[in-house]
């Protein structure tokens, strides 16, 4: 079954002081994935800039480029359609790196610990749904607890956090278990902000599991970046002169045609 | 040598020392987390390798450097070694040296490390052993090319009556090296900055090579190419050859605190708008874990013996090699894959009963952090300490340059002795100074 996705995710940055000489690269077009034709696809940048479009090593779209001139905010407006379905995805390769620990991802001892004490079944896919709940039970969200700098063993510690420390948990215990797995940022279906969940390398294919919502990621979420963790996929990462304050608005909405 | 030109650079020692002092030439290291800058002391003992002795040496330094070129291509590229099981892949993967942000990407050229610095010892059997290969930016060439133009100064006859290959062409060696993988426009080495204790090999080797010595604040990428701002409009450039890790190179893909690097160098390169020298992601290949494998590297991609031996190595990963490093940990000496610049470092022999048990705790719980080496009984050469000829420990680095033509090692080096007497760590981090290298042409 398909469905067909208007996806639509503005983002506005506001300086308190004009900044100038601002690099930045981007992840806010969505790439095409096997399960995921994007049909079509505008960006556009205030201050309008050129940008070059290149692939990272994940097969991520970047958009890359800078703003020379003065400047009191940065604002990227991405709006497209995209047909979702999921009975198309077909076995893909893994990258190796998506099997071992990463900068964020890396775990304490408490968290081996802790999956020591877990009875995972051993079948791969009931396995990961295990693993899905067990983090559930033990992690509350809580936003403003963590930053975008917390590590899984840091969340994981705290016993809180929000979908993207939902995200880094859960890769670093399902790799620890044997489970391959990769972090993916993007647009769940409805309003709000962004997101981010994990896929699971099961039987060739990757299958996505929202460990935040407990649920099933399919066709009802977008998928703009994926990488070993949020290291690798940040939807925006800038450097600019100038000393500031920076205000982020963000809208975004997924909704079904 | 006769005598009399010997004591003709002995002689001339102490005006050799303050000369370099004079120039800037040092190096920084981190004492009890407190960076230091240190004079990098000459001695006037020459060195000297035989034309025979340089011809294996440089033969096996040139196959090594090779394979190890055609490593990174392979971790970067289609991983042929790993699925013939030849590297183990958590070698690779777990290493901190792999970059996935290099995946895919094919340097100008094909080329990783175009400037290795391979560290040797001779042993009292005559034997050269590889200990360490330094693939990311290996520094230490500029100190014998200095302290040869010195000494030829001071003391002309010595180099007019002695068969010594000339090494002053490393600046020509370097420039051709950047000139084969440039990809249109100016040649660049980038120093963090005249702080940094290497300032002086950074401008040294950009004078030597015809490049433009530039700071972070003096490049810039637009539309993914690299540009050099100079003072009669800017420049394209077009291989620029980076005296900073991998991760302080680009804030917008590796470290994002980094003050020194350029925003958006990553992009120009994964473009194939600039040749970076050396490549991002060389850590892979000169991880203390991967060395053991080198000599299997060069018989899979080369189909050749290696000519040149590395030191006797034990994984403790491997059951048959753990149970003799366990056996033999009195002996042997640990090394800590994670360390460098001669840390974490440690010998068996000088360990009470306490700390081998505690050590062989840390193994067994870590095996993937450690190996384990034999201890070379490496030969000695004489050094001058305040007026007394006494021997010391040394070490040799070589320096093996590869562009898109050749690789061809430099017929000179850095040769680093240590000043303590029971030492046998000559890294220059702790201590210990330098002599001059001469291969002799006859």
């Amino acid at each position: 079954m398909s469905r067909t996705l208007h996806f639509q995710y503005d983002t506005l940055v506001e300086f308190s002081t004009p900044v100038r000489e601002h690099a930045f690269v981007l992840r806010c077009v969505p790439p095409s994935f096997p399960g995921q034709e994007i049909l079509d696809v505008t960006l556009d940048l205030d201050p309008s800039v050129p940008y070059a479009r290149q692939r990272d090593g994940f097969g991520n779209l970047l958009q890359i480029g800078r703003a020379n001139q003065p400047h009191d905010h940065f604002r990227y407006s991405v709006r497209g359609t995209a047909r979702v379905d999921f009975t198309r995805r077909r076995p893909e390769a893994c990258l190796p790196v998506f099997r071992f620990p990463s900068d964020y991802t890396q775990p304490s001892a408490e968290m081996t610990d802790w999956l020591g004490t877990l009875s995972l079944p051993p079948g791969g896919r009931e396995r990961a749904w295990a693993l899905s709940e067990a983090v559930r039970d033990r992690i509350t969200y809580a936003p403003g607890e963590t930053g975008v700098n917390t590590t899984a063993a840091q969340a994981f510690a705290a016993g809180c956090g929000v979908c993207q420390d939902f995200a880094h948990i859960y890769l670093s215990l399902s790799r620890q278990a044997g489970l391959p797995a990769r972090y993916v940022s993007g647009l769940p279906e409805g309003e709000g902000a962004s997101h981010a969940w994990c896929e699971v390398w099961l039987d060739g294919v990757w299958i996505g599991i929202d460990p935040t919502r407990g649920l099933r990621a399919d066709e009802g979420y977008l998928r703009f970046g994926i990488g070993r963790d949020f290291g690798d996929c940040p939807m925006e990462r800038g450097v600019f002169l100038g000393h500031t304050d920076q205000r982020q608005t963000v809208f975004m909405r997924v909704s079904q045609q | 040598m006769n005598s009399e030109q010997l004591n003709d650079l002995i002689r001339h020692e102490q005006q050799i020392n303050q000369q370099l002092a004079r120039y800037g030439v040092k190096f920084g290291i981190y004492k009890n987390g407190v960076f230091q800058e240190r004079l990098f002391p000459f001695d006037a003992f020459p060195r000297v390798i035989e034309a025979q002795e340089w011809e294996h040496l440089q033969r096996g330094l040139v196959q090594r450097v090779t394979a190890l070129n055609r490593f990174l291509a392979d971790i970067y590229g289609e991983k042929r070694i790993i699925a013939d099981g030849v590297v183990p892949e958590d070698f690779v993967y777990r290493s901190p040296g792999y970059l996935p942000q290099c995946e895919g990407i094919t340097p100008p050229k094909g080329i990783y490390s175009h400037i290795s610095g391979i560290d040797l010892v001779k042993g009292k059997d005559g034997v050269w052993y590889v200990l360490e290969d330094n693939l990311r930016i290996p520094s230490g060439a500029s100190y014998p090319l200095i302290a040869r133009e010195l000494c030829r100064r001071c003391s002309p006859d010595t180099f007019r009556h002695n068969h010594i290959v000339d090494n002053r062409n490393y600046g020509q060696l370097l420039r051709r090296t950047m000139d084969s993988v440039n990809t249109g426009g100016i040649n660049v080495v980038f120093t963090p900055g005249r702080y940094n204790a290497a300032y002086f090999e950074h401008s040294y080797l950009a004078e030597q090579a015809g490049a433009v010595l530039a700071e972070s604040g003096d490049l810039y990428v637009h539309d993914s190419a690299l540009y050099y701002r100079s003072t009669h409009g800017d420049q394209r450039v077009g291989a620029i050859y980076r005296r900073v890790s991998d991760e302080y190179m680009d804030p917008l893909c590796f470290e994002p605190e980094s003050l020194i690097g350029i925003p958006n160098l990553m992009a120009a390169y994964r473009a194939g708008n600039v040749a970076v020298l050396n490549a991002f992601g060389n850590g892979v290949a000169d991880d203390k874990g991967i060395y053991y494998f080198v000599p299997k590297m060069i018989r899979y991609y080369l189909d050749e013996e290696p000519i040149l031996s590395n030191a006797p190595t034990y994984l403790p990963m491997y059951p048959e090699d753990q149970a003799y490093i366990l056996d033999n940990l009195d002996t042997l000496v640990i090394k800590d894959v994670a360390e460098a610049g001669g840390y974490g470092v440690v010998f068996g022999s000088k360990l009470t009963r306490e700390q081998l048990l505690a050590m062989r705790e840390t193994i067994l719980a870590q095996p993937r952090r450690f190996i384990a080496q034999e201890v070379i009984d490496f030969q000695d050469l004489p050094i001058l300490d305040n007026g007394t000829v006494v021997d010391r420990k040394a070490d040799l680095r070589a320096f093996v340059l590869s562009g898109a033509e050749e690789t061809v090692a430099w017929p000179s080096g850095l040769t680093r002795f240590s000043r303590n007497p029971d030492s046998f760590i000559v890294n220059s981090s702790q201590g210990g100074g330098f002599k001059d290298t001469w291969i002799l042409s006859r």
